[in-house]
């Protein structure tokens, strides 16, 4: 496809605001990029796909520095964890090649609409504190870490299921791969719920692994010719930029309440890609 | 082991690697609306090659192809994490952690085996 410069600036303006909308609603903004430019660019969405996991790349690696520099991200439970994210996204990201656009759009449509249920009970969370139980896998690979809690109290933590956590960011992973997303929410219900870590630290060990795992199958789009930078240049700008100004605005709505206008938005879209994906004729 | 010091070097080469790609995509972006994205900042002949090929970026940089800059830009990005797990693979190896040595060294070979061997 040829774009004229206007529409390679509407692709930018548009891209600010999926990012923006994306960071006020607690997820990346490949997630509402794909299914825009699948419907109102047409463009294929194999494409739209390689734009987003640039932009996942770009997003990921800038939020990850504070929490990097700051010490919350566990960097060895992020390491374990990644030999299973990239693998999954590699199996995710060949498998993508040779699916058709409808069967894409279907499980888009039914990560979004998860990721705004998911959104929702997390609003309701009030961030446990981990758990601190000895045990074999934890101990045998040091899966433990402190962190400084509410009134800086120093708090330490283990991580707990190992098995289960690799399993659940094997899939993450594939997700990822498959869809061109971080599937930060996915990486987070791993963290948290199934290895019991601090919130915190899961969602800055999440946003440690994603650019990793991004990275895994953005090599094998970008060989299969599924990066077109006439594309994935204006998204990846667009949503780097709308993120970046999203955390800005987002300390400004102390209210979660605010928080729970935007996350209606990712079930709208989901039931959109879903009734394109299986071809209901309203 | 991973003090603050090492964290405080993985997060600056997120930062440069982030910043040098989107410098260079945004080059590549802004000059593409100015000269097309196949034209070139210096004057040369537009191409007429297929857009989405990383192959012949050399002589496209030298021309200033607003392509070829934006293609850089985008190699740099997905290169920042495997920088990344290299410098995390060489700072377990110097502290003779043979364990997280092979772990990290088995997530820098997936990457570089998606990078360079599948299609």
């Amino acid at each position: 496809m040829e774009l004229s410069a206007g529409a390679s600036a509407g692709l930018f303006a548009i891209s600010i605001l999926a990012g923006v909308l994306g960071s006020l609603a607690g997820v990346g903004g490949g997630l509402i990029v794909i299914p825009v430019l699948t419907v109102i660019y047409g463009v294929d969405i194999h494409l739209a796909i390689g734009a987003s996991i640039v932009s996942v790349i770009a997003t990921s690696s800038g939020a990850a520095v504070a929490y990097v520099r700051d010490g919350l991200s566990n960097l060895r439970i992020g390491m374990v964890l990644e030999l299973a994210t990239t693998l999954g996204a590699v199996v995710g990201a060949v498998v993508a090649g040779s699916v058709p656009a409808a069967p894409l759009e279907t499980i888009l449509g039914v990560v979004l609409v998860g990721t705004a249920a998911a959104q929702v009970l997390r609003l309701t969370d009030s961030g446990a504190p981990g758990s601190r139980e000895p045990n074999v896998w934890a101990d045998r690979l040091r899966l433990t870490g402190s962190y400084t809690g509410v009134g800086g109290v120093r708090r330490d933590y283990v991580a707990q299921r190992l098995p289960v956590g690799m399993a659940l960011m094997g899939f993450a992973g594939a997700i990822s791969g498959l869809l061109g997303i971080g599937s930060g929410a996915l990486k987070v219900l791993a963290l948290d719920t199934a290895m019991r870590l601090p919130m915190k630290v899961s969602t800055a060990t999440s946003n440690f692994m994603i650019g990793v795992t991004a990275a895994a199958s953005a090599g094998i789009y970008l060989g299969r010719g599924d990066i077109d930078v006439r594309i994935a240049a204006p998204v990846a700008l667009g949503i780097l930029a709308g993120a970046l100004a999203g955390a800005r605005i987002l300390p400004r709505l102390r209210d979660r309440v605010v928080r729970v206008a935007f996350i209606p938005v990712l079930a709208v879209i989901g039931g959109e890609m879903l009734i394109r994906g299986l071809g209901v004729n309203l | 082991m991973n003090g603050l010091p090492f964290q405080r070097l993985l997060a600056r080469v997120l930062l440069v690697g982030v910043l040098v790609s989107a410098a260079l995509i945004a080059a590549g972006f802004f000059g593409s609306l100015v000269v097309g994205w196949r034209g070139s900042l210096l004057g040369a002949t537009p191409l007429d090659e297929t857009i989405t090929d990383f192959g012949n970026l050399g002589a496209d940089l030298l021309v200033l192809r607003p392509l070829a800059i934006a293609q850089l830009g985008i190699l740099v990005l997905i290169g920042t994490p495997v920088v990344r797990v290299m410098v995390t693979v060489v700072e377990f190896f110097q502290e003779r952690d043979a364990i997280y040595t092979a772990i990290t060294a088995a997530v820098l070979a997936i990457l570089l085996t998606s990078l360079f061997v599948i299609r």
